[in-house]
């Protein structure tokens, strides 16, 4: 019993010396230029570009840190490079066309490949293939539940949310919900998740014990094309990428009503916020650039250039 | 110990209950049926829709087969001269009939009550191709439904799965086979509906369709399917339809007849 106490203990000052190490970069993958940028989190400057590989989308940290994790859809495989030496350490096969993926608080990455309608679950420290979840057609969002036991993936033409219990790696409810859902993000507690579909133009609300949609809601503009979508830190407001309307969006997370539209870049797609939630990051696809918002007043801080087609972003904070 | 053993079972009775809930006991058959040349691209297309629902009804507990008889169907995919379409709407007055590969305007000014167009009419075509010459004067451009070539809105995708099934690509009245039968599945898997009655009205007033165009689809009170349309040249895509700066929005009602004639 002591000797438990004594690891946890230990593990806990482990946890929080990698964290004091931290970079405080934010990396971002541009689909059209096979390259990863990296910007400065304080400055906001870019201070490289990592040669990464073909068509890179998906992007993640490992819990601890040490290694970021990049799908490069083109070469069916991810690429594993340094947050400190920015250089590329290795990379593994990923199964067909992997597109966005999620890193579950154990490690083992769940991605979506969106050309053979399946989910992989991946050891990224050694590449094995844990188990592989058919699911619908042209899979592509993955969101964790925060207490790691349930793994949403959207499939794009089958429009449904499937969710996964792990670690059985069953799929427990499939939701249909609107036309085309591209990204999903639960509640800090777990209990709901929300969800963006493209083409319907909407966002929704799902209760995950029931797997029934509670809310939803029209954005109500036909350029709204929504695409990621975050909670705010104190879970009071969604951030929805509103695609070619070119505004980050801003819902009341309890009505869904819209509160602001914050105007970034053209054709908005990638979203990411820092650990204190005082940041938040969207990846201007069409004007390869990327808005770094402060989400006090929910305002663009800076605009960095960065390569073409920006897809997705991590923060290592 | 103890204690966790307990949680352990209290879990596992639950993940039990989530399944029991979740899996449809008896999967619905579904029938629907095809009138037209088989093989035909329009043929290929309903078959791809079939096989691509069937991975839908898979989750949700539906199957569809295709029948040879229209009485026991839900639907009926035509691919036939516009001639038949009035006589099969006449013989079928109860079941929707969705016409695959006839462009007639005048389909369309009929106003038939159970037929649904899945191709642009004639007039939707020269209205693409007028906005498309107000941009570009001296354009040979011509307007199709879809092209082998569209990878835009995962077009691709949907292109590179019917070239993996067929060996072929896919044309327009492939896609439209295609969407007729994703609409309508979608649609009875959405709702739990298996009557043609209530699927022909819940289509021609909500309907909101991923067509895999990058734009949510609808029917017109014609019975037409509001849709963009693609601007060919040397047999290669120069532009979308609604053309961007000649239409102020994105309007898909800038093409072709809106209303039913009064």
């Amino acid at each position: 019993m002591k000797l438990t106490s004594a690891a946890i203990l230990m593990a806990t000052l482990f946890t929080q010396t990698v964290l004091a190490h931290s970079t405080g970069r934010v990396f971002v993958t541009n689909e059209r230029s096979n390259t990863v940028s990296v910007i400065n989190g304080t400055t906001h400057q870019l201070e490289a570009t990592i040669e990464i590989g073909e068509r890179p989308r998906g992007i993640g940290i490992s819990p601890d840190g040490s290694e970021v994790y990049v799908a490069i859809s083109k070469e069916d495989k991810i690429a594993v490079f340094d947050p400190k030496s920015l250089k590329v350490l290795r990379k593994f096969n990923a199964g067909e066309d992997p597109e966005a993926f999620a890193v579950h608080p154990n490690g083992n990455i769940y991605i979506s490949n969106e050309d053979s309608a399946k989910a992989t679950v991946i050891n990224p420290k050694n590449g094995v293939v844990i188990t592989e979840v058919s699911v619908g057609l042209e899979p592509e969002g993955v969101a964790i539940s925060p207490d790691g036991k349930r793994v949403i993936i959207t499939s794009e033409s089958t429009n449904m949310l499937h969710v996964i219990a792990v670690p059985e790696h069953k799929i427990i409810s499939n939701i249909l919900v609107g036309a085309r859902p591209r990204a999903a993000t639960f509640t800090h507690d777990g209990k709901f998740s929300y969800a963006t579909a493209e083409i319907g133009g909407e966002v929704i609300k799902v209760e995950m014990a029931s797997g029934k949609i509670v809310q939803r809601v029209s954005l109500g503009d036909d350029k709204a094309k929504p695409k990621d979508i975050l909670l705010s830190k104190d879970g009071k407001s969604l951030y929805v990428a509103g695609g070619r309307l070119n505004q980050v969006m801003v819902l009341d997370s309890e009505s869904l009503a819209l509160i602001k539209g914050i105007p970034v870049g053209k054709r908005v797609w990638g979203l990411a916020m820092s650990k204190d939630g005082k940041s938040l990051y969207s990846s201007n696809g069409v004007s390869s650039d990327v808005s770094i918002i402060n989400t006090v007043n929910n305002s663009v801080i800076a605009t960095t250039k960065v390569g073409k087609f920006p897809w997705g972003i991590v923060i290592d904070d | 110990m103890l204690k966790t053993l307990r949680l352990d079972c209290v879990t596992l009775f639950m993940y039990g209950a989530f399944i029991a809930s979740s899996s449809i006991a008896h999967a619905s058959e579904i029938k629907l049926s095809f009138i037209g040349d088989n093989p035909s691209q329009a043929f290929l297309g309903v078959q791809q829709g079939i096989d691509e629902a069937n991975i839908q009804g898979a989750f949700l507990g539906q199957n569809y087969n295709l029948t040879i008889k229209p009485s026991s169907s839900v639907a009926i995919f035509a691919a036939v001269e516009a001639k038949y379409i009035s006589q099969l709407s006449k013989a079928y007055p109860k079941k929707i009939i969705f016409n695959l590969t006839e462009e007639d305007n005048y389909l369309r000014t009929e106003c038939f009550a159970n037929v649904l167009h899945i191709p642009p009419s004639k007039a939707m075509k020269d209205d693409a191709k007028s906005q498309w010459l107000k941009k570009h004067p001296h354009s040979e451009a011509k307007a199709q439904t879809w092209h082998s070539s569209f990878r835009k809105y995962a077009a691709g995708q949907l292109n590179s799965r019917f070239t993996q099934s067929y060996a072929h690509e896919m044309t327009d009245t492939a896609w439209a086979g295609w969407a007729a039968v994703k609409l309508l599945t979608d649609s009875i898997a959405r709702h739990q509906l298996d009557d043609s009655a209530s699927l022909l009205r819940y289509l021609k007033t909500e309907l909101a369709f991923d067509g895999q165009k990058g734009i949510s689809l609808s029917f017109r009170e014609t019975g037409q399917l509001r849709q963009p349309l693609l601007l060919i040249e040397n047999g290669k895509i120069a532009g979308e339809a609604p053309v961007r700066g000649v239409t102020k929005t994105i309007n898909l009602d800038s093409l072709g007849l809106t209303h039913c004639p009064k």
